[in-house]
C-alpha cells in the first residue's frame, strides 16, 4: 500500500531562512522533472542529476555499462574539453562532480560556492550534454573498473566483499543480481561504442530530475531546464522486476581468502519498501535489532559489548549506504528492498559461535518481537536521530528527490507523524508479517571453506573461549545454548568458492544452484 | 504545487573570490573564549539560525602521549572507557541517555588529541548534555578489569582492519621511518600492548592524572546555544575538576642519517602501492615550513598538477596519485602515496615521483599556480564549514592541534604570504635522499 500523500507543516527547526520547496510534478513522462529548494542568500549551490537508469538496466551480458557510462560522464571529459583540462577548471574552486551508481539510478552530484556559479554549471552541462566519448578515457577507465573487480573488490576489504556477494546471491538471476560494476567477462566485452549507443538510448527527458539547491540566482533554474530540455523527449520504460528466489532454510555462500578473521553478512528479500506505510512499524523494528553504528543495536550489545567478538554488529532494512557520520545516504532508492545483518570481522575461530548467535537473535526477534520498554526508547531515538539526517544543502535536495520517488512530499518531516501514531504491537505484527528467521542467506569470507564447510554440516557445538577476564555467568550461560544452537545443514545449503572467482563471470562461482 | 519549507542551514560568511589576499577571512565566525581557574578553557561558538548542537570534548592527547615504557594502547584505551559509563552514570544510563537524545556520536582520535563530539537538536537538553559530558570525561575509569575487558574489545575491533592493506602500508612506513618518537605507531595497538597495560594498572592511572585533566581539555559547544546561559552550567559542573601541571616532554626523534626502504608482499591480489615519505615540518600557523608544504603538495600531486595528469590520465600507470601530510603537533611524514596498476610500473613511478620533487627544488611555481591552490584550499575549508556539526568538527580538530580558535584565521593569512621561494626553498630542506623511506606493496597471485 502506497502512503498517503500528507503534507505536515512543522515548526519543530528553528526558523531562519525560509526556502521553497517545490516539486515539479511532471504530467508528460516524455519530459524533464525537477526538485528544487532555493535558498536566498545562501552562499553554496548543489546539483543532484538523476538519471532513473541504472546497473539493473544492463543489457544481459553488458553487465557495468551504466556505470561505466557514468564514470565516462564524470570523469571522461568532454567533447570541447579533455579529462585532465576539466580537472584543471574544477581545481580552484576545489569542486567536481561525483558518481552514485546504484540499481535503478545514477545521480551526478556537486556542490559549488556561488563565486563559481557560471563556471562550476558550464563545465558540468558540457560534460553531460556534451560529452567528449574519446577512446583514451575509455581505456583507461574501463581498465580501472576491472582492475577494481579483480583486485580491489576481492582484495581490499572483505567486509564490502561479503555485503557484494550477499547481493549477488540475494537476486541470483535477478535484474539486481551484478554488481554496478558488472564482471570481469561482461567489462572486458564493452566497447566505446556500447557507451554511445547507452547514452543516445537512455539520455533522454524523461529520464531526468534535475535536483537543484541553495542560493541561486532567479533566473538559473530555467536556463538549466532550458538546457536539458535540448535532450530528446522520451523515457526508458520502468523495470518490470521479477520477485527475487526466497533463500530455502539457511543458505550459506562462502569465499574463502587468507585472513585471520571473517566478515560476515547475512540477509533475505523483503517486500516492503519506504513507500509501504508498515515501513515505519519495521524501522522500528530493525532499529531496535541493529540500528547502525549505535549501542542502541541489540546485536551490537551481544556480541561486542557483552563477549568484545568485534567492532560493531548491525541491521538494515534497506539496501544501505552510509553518507556523512555514520547516517544514511539517500538516491539509493529501489523497488525491491532486502534485509540485511552486518558482523564486522570476527576470528575465524569464533565465526561459527557468532554466526549462531546472531541466528539465534533473530529468531528471537521473529517470535518475542520487542517489550514496551524497547518500543519507546527506539522510537524516541528515531523521532530526534532522523531530524540529523539532512544537515548539508546536498543532502536537504537528496531527501527531496527521496522523498519524491517513494512518493512523499518530505519523507523526513513525515517521520514523526508515522512513528507517532504506532504501537508496540503495530511492530511485533509487521516483524511477523515481513521478516523471518528461518530462510536466510548468510555470505562469509574466511579461511579454509572446505573445513568451514564440514564444520557447518557436522552441526556439533561449537564453543567460544574468551581472551582476558572471565565473563558474568549469565553471559556464559548463554553462551552453551549459542553454542550448539541448531543449524540442520545439507550440503547442498553450503556453498564454498576462492573469493577471487566471484565477480569474474554472470552470477556466483562453483556448481550452479538451480532454482 | 510549491510548498513553504522550514530550512536551517548554518550559511558561513565567507569569501567572495579566490585568489590571495582578499582580505576575505575563510572562518569569520565570533568564537568566545571563556577559562576556568582550573584551566579548562571553553570556546562557544552561536549560530543562528542552526537546528543542532554540537558538543566537543577535546582531550589534548593521543598516541603522542604514551611515552611511557609499556604504555602503548592506553589513548585508545581511554578513548574505549569514555563510552564506559562512571560509577555515577553507568554505561547503559549514558547510552540510554544519549539513545533518547537521537544524538550523533563522533569520535576524532588522532595522533595528538581525541576528541569526543556528540550532536543533537534539542537545544533544551543541553544542561543535561553539560552535566552527562561533565561526569564521562572527569570521572572515567581505569582499573585492571577493564583494561583487560577492553583488550578483548579492542582485539575485535582491529579485525575490522585486517584486510586493509593502506592500512598495513602505513604501518610499516611509520614503523621504518620513526626511530624514537611515538608517531613510529600507527594504530590500532595490538593486544599485546593491552597485557603490558593490565600489568602496569599504575601508568594508566598516571595517564589519567596528567592528560585526562582541566588544563589539557576544550569544550567546544557550537550551534542553537547562548553562552551566558551555559556557562554558569559549565562552571559547575566542570569547576571541581582537579587540575594538574603536567607538560609532556615528547622524545624527540633524531635526524635521518640514510635512506630506508621497506617492502610487503600482500597475500591477496591487490594493486600494488607506493609510498615515498620525508620527514617534514610540525604544523604551524607562523613558521612557513608546512603551509609552504603544504601548497607544494598540491602544485605537485593533486588532481590538476602535471604529474598526475601523466601518470593517471595520460599514460595510465596509476589508479591515483597524492599525498598524506597530516597536521601534527610534532614533526611528521609528508608521504607521497600512488596506486600503481601494474608491479612492474613500480620503478617508472617511484622514478618520476622522485624527479618532480627534484624538478621543485630547481624551478619556481608560476603564480598561477599558487593563486589556484590557495583558491582550493579556501573554498574546501568553506564547504566543511557549511553546517553548524560540520564546522564544529573542523574546528574542534584546530583546537585539538593548537588549542587556538583563531588559527583557521592565521593559517589561511600564511598561505596567503607563502612564495614561490618560500616553497622551493622547503623543497630543497626536506627533499633531501637520506630524509626519505619508501615502502612498496605488491598484490599477491593467491586466491
Amino acid at each position: 500500500m502506497k502512503a498517503s500523500l500528507k503534507i505536515h507543516l512543522s515548526g519543530i527547526f528553528l526558523i531562519g531562512m525560509a526556502a521553497w520547496f517545490i516539486s515539479c510534478f511532471r504530467e508528460n513522462p516524455n519530459s524533464l522533472t525537477s526538485e528544487v529548494l532555493q535558498v536566498n542568500n545562501y552562499p553554496l549551490v548543489s546539483f543532484r542529476i538523476l538519471l532513473k537508469v541504472g546497473s539493473a538496466h544492463d543489457p544481459a551480458g553488458k553487465e557495468g555499462l551504466t556505470r561505466l557510462v557514468g564514470r565516462m560522464l564524470a570523469g571522461g571529459g568532454s567533447a570541447t574539453m579533455t579529462a585532465g583540462e576539466i580537472a584543471a577548471r574544477f581545481f580552484p574552486m576545489a569542486a567536481g562532480v561525483s558518481l552514485i551508481a546504484d540499481k535503478e539510478m545514477t545521480v551526478f552530484s556537486g556542490t559549488v560556492h556561488l563565486d563559481n556559479l557560471e563556471h562550476y554549471y558550464a563545465l558540468m552541462k558540457d560534460m553531460l550534454l556534451n560529452p567528449g566519448f574519446r577512446q583514451v578515457d575509455f581505456d583507461r577507465l574501463k581498465a580501472d573498473q576491472l582492475d577494481f573487480l579483480e583486485k580491489t573488490l576481492v582484495g581490499d576489504d572483505d567486509e564490502t566483499l561479503g555485503k557484494e556477494i550477499l547481493n549477488l546471491v540475494l537476486y541470483e538471476g535477478h535484474p539486481y543480481g551484478h554488481h554496478d560494476a558488472g564482471t570481469v567477462e561482461s567489462v572486458g566485452r564493452l566497447t566505446l561504442e556500447d557507451i554511445k549507443v547507452f547514452y543516445k538510448e537512455h539520455f533522454l527527458q524523461g529520464n531526468i530530475v534535475i535536483g537543484l539547491g541553495g542560493g541561486y540566482p532567479d533566473d538559473f533554474l530555467t536556463r538549466v531546464l532550458a538546457d536539458f530540455k535540448k535532450l530528446p523527449e522520451g523515457f526508458t520504460p520502468g523495470l518490470d522486476l521479477p520477485q527475487p528466489r526466497a533463500p530455502r532454510g539457511y543458505e550459506f555462500i562462502v569465499a574463502e581468502k587468507r585472513t585471520p578473521a571473517s566478515a560476515i553478512s547475512i540477509g533475505f528479500p523483503i517486500t516492503i519498501t519506504k513507500a509501504d506505510k508498515d515501513f515505519f512499524a519495521l524501522w522500528i523494528a530493525s532499529a531496535h535489532f541493529g540500528e547502525h553504528r549505535q549501542p542502541l543495536s541489540l546485536l551490537f550489545q551481544k556480541i561486542r559489548e557483552e563477549r568484545g567478538l568485534n567492532c560493531g554488529d548491525y541491521a538494515y532494512l534497506e539496501h544501505f549506504v552510509q553518507g556523512r557520520d555514520t547516517f544514511p545516504a539517500p538516491n539509493h532508492s529501489r523497488q525491491q528492498q532486502y534485509f540485511s545483518i552486518w558482523i564486522r570481522p570476527v576470528a575465524n575461530a569464533n565465526r561459527l559461535f557468532v554466526i549462531r548467535e546472531t541466528l539465534r537473535e533473530l529468531k528471537k526477534l521473529v517470535a518475542e518481537g520487542l517489550s514496551e520498554d524497547r518500543f519507546e526508547l527506539v522510537r524516541t531515538y528515531l523521532l530526534n536521530s532522523t531530524r540529523l539526517y539532512a544537515q548539508t544543502l546536498s543532502e536537504h535536495v537528496g531527501w527531496q528527490m527521496e522523498s519524491a520517488y517513494y512518493g512523499y512530499m518530505d519523507f523526513l518531516n513525515e517521520v514523526p507523524y508515522a512513528l507517532g501514531e504506532l504501537t508496540r504491537e503495530d511492530v511485533n505484527l509487521a516483524i511477523k508479517k515481513y521478516l523471518n528467521e528461518r530462510n536466510v542467506f548468510i555470505s562469509v569470507i574466511t579461511e579454509d571453506g572446505e573445513g568451514f564447510k564440514r564444520e557447518l554440516l557436522a552441526g556439533a557445538p561449537s564453543p567460544i573461549r574468551y581472551a582476558g577476564p572471565s565473563l558474568p555467568e549469565a553471559v556464559l550461560e548463554e553462551d552453551r545454548i549459542i553454542q550448539a544452537f541448531p543449524l540442520d545443514l545439507k550440503p547442498d545449503n553450503v556453498r564454498v568458492a576462492p573469493a577471487a572467482e566471484f565477480f569474474r563471470k554472470a552470477g556466483l562461482p562453483g556448481r550452479p544452484r538451480g532454482n | 504545487m510549491p510548498k513553504r519549507f522550514v530550512l536551517a542551514l548554518a550559511a558561513s560568511a565567507l569569501l567572495a573570490c579566490p585568489g590571495r589576499s582578499t582580505g576575505q577571512e575563510v572562518f569569520s565566525r565570533a568564537t568566545i573564549t571563556d577559562d576556568l581557574p582550573n584551566g579548562l578553557k571553553i570556546i562557544t561558538i552561536p549560530v543562528q539560525p542552526s537546528k543542532v548542537v554540537s558538543y566537543y570534548t577535546i582531550v589534548r592527547s593521543g598516541s603522542r602521549n604514551e611515552v611511557e615504557p609499556g604504555a602503548s594502547g592506553v589513548a585508545r584505551f581511554f578513548e574505549h572507557m569514555m563510552f564506559n559509563g562512571t560509577r555515577r552514570i553507568p554505561r547503559a544510563a549514558y547510552d540510554a541517555f544519549l539513545t533518547r537524545l537521537g544524538a550523533g556520536t563522533n569520535v576524532i582520535a588522532t595522533d595528538d588529541f581525541t576528541a569526543y563530539g556528540i550532536v543533537f537538536t534539542n537545544p533544551d537538553s543541553l544542561a543535561d548534555v553539560i552535566k552527562t559530558e561533565a561526569d564521562r570525561v572527569i570521572n572515567v575509569e581505569s582499573t585492571e578489569d577493564s583494561i583487560r575487558a577492553e583488550g578483548r574489545t579492542i582485539e575485535g575491533e582491529n579485525f575490522a582492519a585486517v584486510s586493509n592493506p593502506d592500512r598495513r602500508l602505513f604501518e610499516i612506513l611509520r614503523a621504518a621511518a620513526f626511530d624514537k618518537h611515538p608517531y613510529r605507531r600507527a594504530a590500532p595497538v595490538s593486544l599485546t600492548d593491552f597485557r603490558d597495560l593490565s600489568r602496569r594498572h599504575a601508568d594508566s592511572l598516571l595517564y589519567k592524572k596528567r592528560f585526562y585533566a582541566p588544563g589539557n581539555t576544550i569544550l567546544l559547544i557550537a550551534g542553537d546555544i547562548n553562552r551566558d546561559e551555559l556557562l554558569p552550567l559549565v562552571r559547575n559542573y566542570y569547576g571541581g575538576w582537579e587540575a594538574s601541571n603536567f607538560t609532556l616532554q615528547a622524545p624527540a626523534e633524531p635526524p635521518q642519517s640514510r635512506p630506508k626502504r621497506a617492502h610487503i608482499e600482500w597475500p591477496a591480489k591487490t594493486l600494488a602501492r607506493l609510498a615515498i615519505a620525508f620527514h617534514g615540518p610540525a604544523y604551524s600557523d607562523k613558521v612557513r615550513d608546512k603551509a609552504a608544504l603544504d601548497l607544494l603538495a598540491s602544485a605537485a600531486f593533486s588532481s590538476s598538477s602535471p604529474l598526475h595528469h601523466k601518470l593517471v590520465l595520460e599514460e595510465g600507470a596509476c589508479l591515483s596519485l597524492g599525498t598524506n601530510f597530516p597536521n601534527t603537533r610534532d614533526p611528521a611524514l609528508f608521504v607521497v602515496t600512488a596506486v600503481i596498476k601494474n608491479d612492474d610500473d613500480i620503478p617508472g613511478v617511484e622514478d618520476a615521483i622522485l624527479k618532480e620533487l627534484e624538478r621543485l627544488q630547481h624551478e619556481l611555481l608560476p603564480a598561477r599556480a599558487l593563486a589556484e591552490i590557495t583558491s582550493n584550499l579556501k573554498y574546501a575549508m568553506a564547504d566543511s564549514l557549511s553546517t553548524t556539526d560540520g564546522m564544529a568538527g573542523t574546528v574542534a580538530f584546530y583546537l585539538g592541534l593548537t588549542g587556538d580558535p583563531g588559527t583557521i584565521h592565521k593559517l589561511f593569512n600564511l598561505y596567503d604570504k607563502v612564495t614561490a621561494r618560500d616553497i622551493q626553498d622547503m623543497a630543497k630542506k626536506y627533499f633531501r635522499p637520506e630524509n626519505a623511506t619508501i615502502v612498496t606493496l605488491k598484490g599477491g597471485k593467491a586466491k
